[in-house]
C-alpha cells in the first residue's frame, strides 16, 4: 500500500516542493527506513513519528515501511518532515484517501502534539505560488502563515485532531485571518532613548535623520564619550515601521533560522543588529556547512550598527563590500550556494585615532601623525566609499549637557515617515523602496539635476576629489534631503548640504 | 540666417576698455549679436590647437566644470579644434561667449561650423571682427585676429598648442599686453603639448583646474542667484558665519547654536563657502582661510 504526501524542503529562504512517499509492504520483516538523503534530524523523525502515533491512540503498522523523500537527490534537514511522514503512514494504515491539494509541515512531539516549527511563512508563500489550497501546520505557526492570503490555513494542535479531520469524523476549520493580531513578533531592544534626550549634536542628528529617511549608510567619527553609541541607539526611535512587502522579506529570513517565536506574526519593526567586533566573518556574512544567514541578512531592511568599526577584523569588513553595494549576498559552499538579501543600513562609529582624542576640545591627543595614518588605513577606501554620510561627532561641553534638545524623536519620526512614503510611491514600479537603492539608471530618472545643481556637483567633484561612486551617493543623499523637505526638485541648497557629509578621506 | 551688423568706433563709449589699451587697437569693430557692456567685464580667452587631441577635449571639459559660469565670458577664435570646443563648452554652461573672426564679419570661417556660428548668436553670444563685409581670411589676418583675442581678455588660457602655432602668438600678445597667461601642461611626448610646455618655462602659469582662474579674476567658484559672491563681498548669513569663524575656529554645531540657524541651512552655506575657498575643515572644525 502506498501514499504520497506533499510538503516542502527549505533551502535558505527558498523552498523546494517535495513528496513524502510512504510504502507499507505486507512482506518482509517489520522495519522503518527513510531514504532520500535525510540528515540526522530527519532520520530521527521515525522515532518521534512512531511514538507519537502510538501515543495518540492510533495504530502503528508493524510491517516493512519504506519512506522516500523525493526528489531523492536533495539533502533534507530539519524536523518539519515529521508531519508529512506521520500523515503518510496514517493514511496508508487506515486506508484514508490522501487529501488533495494540501501541504503538511511541522515537527511532532512524542505525545502527538505539534511543536513550533521554523519556516511556516515560507511554506505558506510556496503554497500560494503553487496554487495549493490547504496547508496543515502547527497551531503556533498560524499567525505567521496568516500573512499570506488566499489559502486555507489549518492550525493543527495534535495528531489525533488531524486524524479525525482526515477521516471526516470531526472536521477542522481553516483559520479566520481577521482574528490574527498584528503585533510585531520580534522586538529589537527598547526604544527608550530618544533624540530629545540627547543635547547638542545637531549635525549628527541631522545626518541620522537623513540616514533613516533614505536608508543611507552612515559613519560617525569622534572621541570616546562623544555620544556616538547613544546617537546610534536613538536612531531606533525614529525608524519608520516596515511596509507590508518589506515586512514579508524580513520575516522570511527570520523564520528560516527559527527566530520567530510561537504565535508570532510578521515582523513590523525594522531590525536593529549590533554585533560585537569579535564576530567571525561567517557570522557577519552568513555561512556554515548548510549556509545560514549572517548579521547582514538579519539586519535586512533595518540597521546594522557596528560600534568601534575600526576594531572589526579586516576580513569581516572587506567581505561586506559586495553586499553593501548589491543588497544581496551569495554564500557558496561545497553543498551548494545560497543567496540571502542584505539591504541594510550600515551605521558605524569609530575613533579618529588610536588614543581616541584627536579633535577633542579639552583632552590632548598624543598620537603621532603616522599612528593616525595607520589607524585610518585600517578602513579601506572601498569600504569608506560605500558609506554615504560621514559625520564628525565631538563631545558636547559639559555646561550644555543640561540643555534640552529641540528635536524630539516624535517630530523626526513623522518627517522621516513622510519622506519614506514619498519614496515608496516614487519607486512603486521599480521594485525598490528607498533612495539608497537607486541604481545609476534610477538616479538619472528620479534625481534629475538642474543645470546649476549639476555645476555645483561637478565643481565639488574637482575640489573635493570625489570618486564616481561618491558622486552618485551624494546625488542620492541630496534626493533624500529634498524628500525630507517635501520638494520635488533637488535644489542647490540640498546638494550643498549633501556635500557636507561626503567622504573626506580622499582629500589632500 | 541674417544678423544685423553693428559698427563700433574706437572712440565710442561702448568700445571694450581693455582692447582700447593695447598699442594698436582696431579702429573699428564689426559685430553681430546682442551687444551688452558687461560681456567684456571678465573675459577669458581659451585658445589652442586646431588638431585637438582626446586629452585636450578632456581638459576643456574638466576646466569648464570648475569655471565660474555666471560671471566669465569665453573669448576664442572660432577655429576648429580647441577654439570651437571652448565655444561649445561655454554654450553648454550657458556662459557668454565671443568669437573673434579673422575674416569679414559677413563671412563664416570655417564654413562647416555654421551651426556653431548660429548657436553662438542665438544664445546671446557675439561674433566680432575688425574687417567689414565678406572679405576672406588671409595668412596675415590670423595674427591680427589673435591680438584682438588677447586684447579683449584679462587672461588667456592655452590648452593645447604645438611649437610655433597660432595659439602661442595669442599667448605672446597677452604677455606683451601684460595680461595673465594660463596654460595646461601635457605630456612631453605630445606634439600638441610642446608649445604649452615652452611657454610654461618662460612665463605662463600652469593650472590644474578652473578654480585657479576664478581666483585670479577675484570670483567665487560657484555663484548663482541664491548665493552672491561678488569679489568676495559677502552678505547676510555667510558674512556672519565668516565673522564668527574669524574670532575662533568652531564646529558646525557651535555655529548653529551661536547664530541660531538650523544645521541643515548652515551645512549648505558652508559647502558654498568652502567651494569658494573661504572656509576649510579639519577634523570637524571649521577655519577661515587666509585669502
Amino acid at each position: 500500500m502506498f501514499a504520497k504526501i506533499k510538503s516542502v524542503a527549505l533551502n535558505g529562504i527558498e523552498t523546494i516542493g517535495i513528496e513524502a512517499e510512504v510504502n507499507v509492504s505486507a512482506k518482509g520483516l517489520p522495519c522503518f527506513d527513510i531514504v532520500g538523503l535525510p540528515d540526522k534530524s530527519v532520520d530521527e523523525s521515525k522515532h518521534r513519528v512512531k511514538t507519537a502515533i502510538v501515543n495518540s491512540g492510533l495504530e502503528f503498522p508493524n510491517k516493512k515501511i519504506t519512506l522516500n523523500l523525493a526528489p531523492a537527490d536533495i539533502h533534507k534537514e530539519g524536523s518539519f518532515y515529521d508531519l508529512p511522514i506521520a500523515v503518510g503512514i496514517i493514511c496508508v494504515n487506515y486506508d484514508i484517501s490522501v487529501p488533495e491539494n494540501s501541504l503538511f509541515f511541522g515537527e511532532i512531539s512524542l505525545d502527538g502534539s505539534l511543536r513550533h516549527t521554523k519556516g511556516a511563512l515560507l511554506l505558506a508563500l510556496y503554497a500560494k505560488e503553487q496554487d495549493v489550497k490547504n496547508i496543515f501546520i502547527p497551531i503556533s505557526c498560524v499567525n505567521e502563515a496568516a500573512a499570506v492570503h488566499g489559502i486555507n490555513i489549518f492550525g493543527v494542535e495534535n495528531l489525533r485532531e488531524l486524524f479525525l479531520h482526515l477521516r471526516g469524523e470531526m472536521l477542522m476549520s481553516p483559520i479566520d485571518v481577521s482574528t490574527i493580531k498584528k503585533k510585531s513578533s520580534v522586538d529589537f531592544e527598547d526604544t527608550s532613548i530618544g533624540f530629545g534626550e540627547i543635547s547638542g549634536q545637531h549635525q549628527a542628528k541631522r545626518a541620522l535623520e537623513i540616514s533613516a529617511a533614505g536608508g543611507h549608510n552612515i559613519i560617525m567619527t569622534g572621541p570616546p564619550g562623544a555620544g556616538k553609541t547613544l546617537l546610534a541607539r536613538a536612531l531606533l526611535s525614529v525608524l519608520p515601521p516596515l511596509s507590508e512587502d518589506e515586512s514579508l522579506e524580513v520575516t522570511k529570513i527570520y523564520t528560516s533560522v527559527g527566530k520567530i517565536p510561537p504565535n508570532g506574526s510578521l515582523i513590523s519593526q525594522r531590525p536593529f543588529r549590533s554585533p560585537h567586533h569579535t564576530i567571525s566573518y561567517a557570522g557577519m556574512i552568513g555561512g556554515g556547512t548548510n549556509p545560514t544567514p549572517g548579521e547582514i541578512s538579519l539586519a535586512h531592511r533595518g540597521v546594522l550598527f557596528m560600534d568601534e568599526f575600526n576594531e572589526f577584523p579586516r576580513i569581516v569588513l572587506e567581505s561586506m563590500r559586495q553586499p553593501l553595494e548589491d543588497g544581496v549576498v551569495t554564500i557558496s559552499r561545497s553543498k551548494g550556494s545560497l543567496t540571502f538579501p542584505s539591504r541594510f543600513t550600515l551605521v558605524a562609529s569609530n575613533n579618529p585615532c588610536p588614543c581616541g582624542y584627536s579633535g577633542h576640545p579639552n583632552v590632548k591627543c598624543n598620537c603621532t601623525s603616522r599612528q593616525i595614518d595607520l589607524y585610518k588605513k585600517k578602513l579601506s577606501g572601498p569600504i569608506m566609499d560605500r558609506i554615504d554620510l560621514h559625520v564628525n561627532v565631538l563631545p558636547v561641553e559639559t555646561s550644555e549637557l543640561k540643555n534640552k534638545s529641540q528635536s524630539s524623536s516624535q517630530y523626526l519620526r513623522e518627517r522621516i515617515q513622510k519622506a519614506r512614503e514619498v519614496q515608496v510611491r516614487r519607486y512603486a514600479e521599480e521594485g525598490i523602496f528607498s533612495n539608497t537603492e537607486m541604481s545609476n539608471i534610477h538616479v538619472r530618472r528620479y534625481a534629475e539635476l538642474s543645470f546649476e545643481v549639476e555645476s555645483l556637483l561637478n565643481l565639488s567633484a574637482e575640489k573635493f576629489n570625489l570618486s564616481a561612486r561618491s558622486y552618485f551617493k551624494i546625488i542620492k543623499v541630496s534626493r533624500t534631503i529634498a524628500d525630507l523637505e517635501g520638494v520635488e526638485n533637488i535644489e542647490v541648497k540640498h546638494m550643498a548640504e549633501a556635500l557636507q557629509y561626503r567622504c573626506k578621506n580622499t582629500e589632500s | 540666417m541674417k544678423y544685423k551688423v553693428r559698427e563700433i568706433d574706437v572712440d565710442d563709449e561702448e568700445y571694450p576698455i581693455l582692447l582700447r589699451k593695447i598699442p594698436d587697437p582696431p579702429k573699428k569693430l564689426f559685430c553681430k549679436g546682442e551687444w551688452k557692456d558687461q560681456v567684456f567685464e571678465n573675459c577669458l580667452a581659451v585658445v589652442g590647437s586646431r588638431r585637438m587631441t582626446l586629452y585636450g577635449k578632456k581638459v576643456l571639459k574638466h576646466i569648464f566644470d570648475t569655471l565660474n559660469f555666471s560671471k566669465l565670458t569665453i573669448v576664442s577664435g572660432f577655429m576648429t579644434g580647441v577654439d570651437a570646443c571652448s565655444h561649445k563648452c561655454a554654450l553648454e554652461k550657458r556662459m557668454a561667449t565671443v568669437a573673434v573672426m579673422p575674416c569679414g564679419i559677413d563671412y563664416i570661417h570655417p564654413e562647416d561650423q555654421v551651426d556653431l556660428y548660429n548657436q553662438i548668436l542665438t544664445n546671446g553670444g557675439l561674433v566680432i571682427s575688425e574687417y567689414g563685409e565678406d572679405s576672406r581670411p588671409q595668412l596675415w589676418t590670423y595674427p591680427k585676429r589673435n591680438r584682438i583675442v588677447a586684447g579683449l581678455c584679462k587672461a588667456v588660457l592655452v590648452v593645447e598648442a604645438a611649437r610655433g602655432s597660432g595659439s602661442l602668438i595669442t599667448a605672446d600678445f597677452a604677455r606683451k599686453f601684460q595680461r595673465k597667461v594660463f596654460c595646461v601642461p601635457g605630456s612631453i611626448f605630445s606634439d600638441t603639448s610642446r608649445g604649452c610646455l615652452e611657454i610654461i618655462k618662460d612665463y605662463a602659469q600652469p593650472i590644474c583646474s578652473g578654480i585657479e582662474i576664478n581666483e585670479y579674476f577675484g570670483l567665487g567658484s560657484f555663484s548663482c542667484d541664491q548665493n552672491l559672491f561678488d569679489n568676495f563681498s559677502l552678505h547676510g548669513v555667510e558674512k556672519r558665519i565668516i565673522e564668527t569663524l574669524k574670532s575662533c575656529p568652531a564646529t558646525q554645531d557651535e555655529i548653529s547654536d551661536f547664530l541660531n540657524i538650523s544645521v541643515s541651512e548652515l551645512s549648505s552655506k558652508i559647502t558654498l563657502l568652502m567651494l569658494n575657498g573661504l572656509v576649510e575643515e579639519k577634523e570637524g572644525r571649521l577655519y577661515v582661510c587666509k585669502n
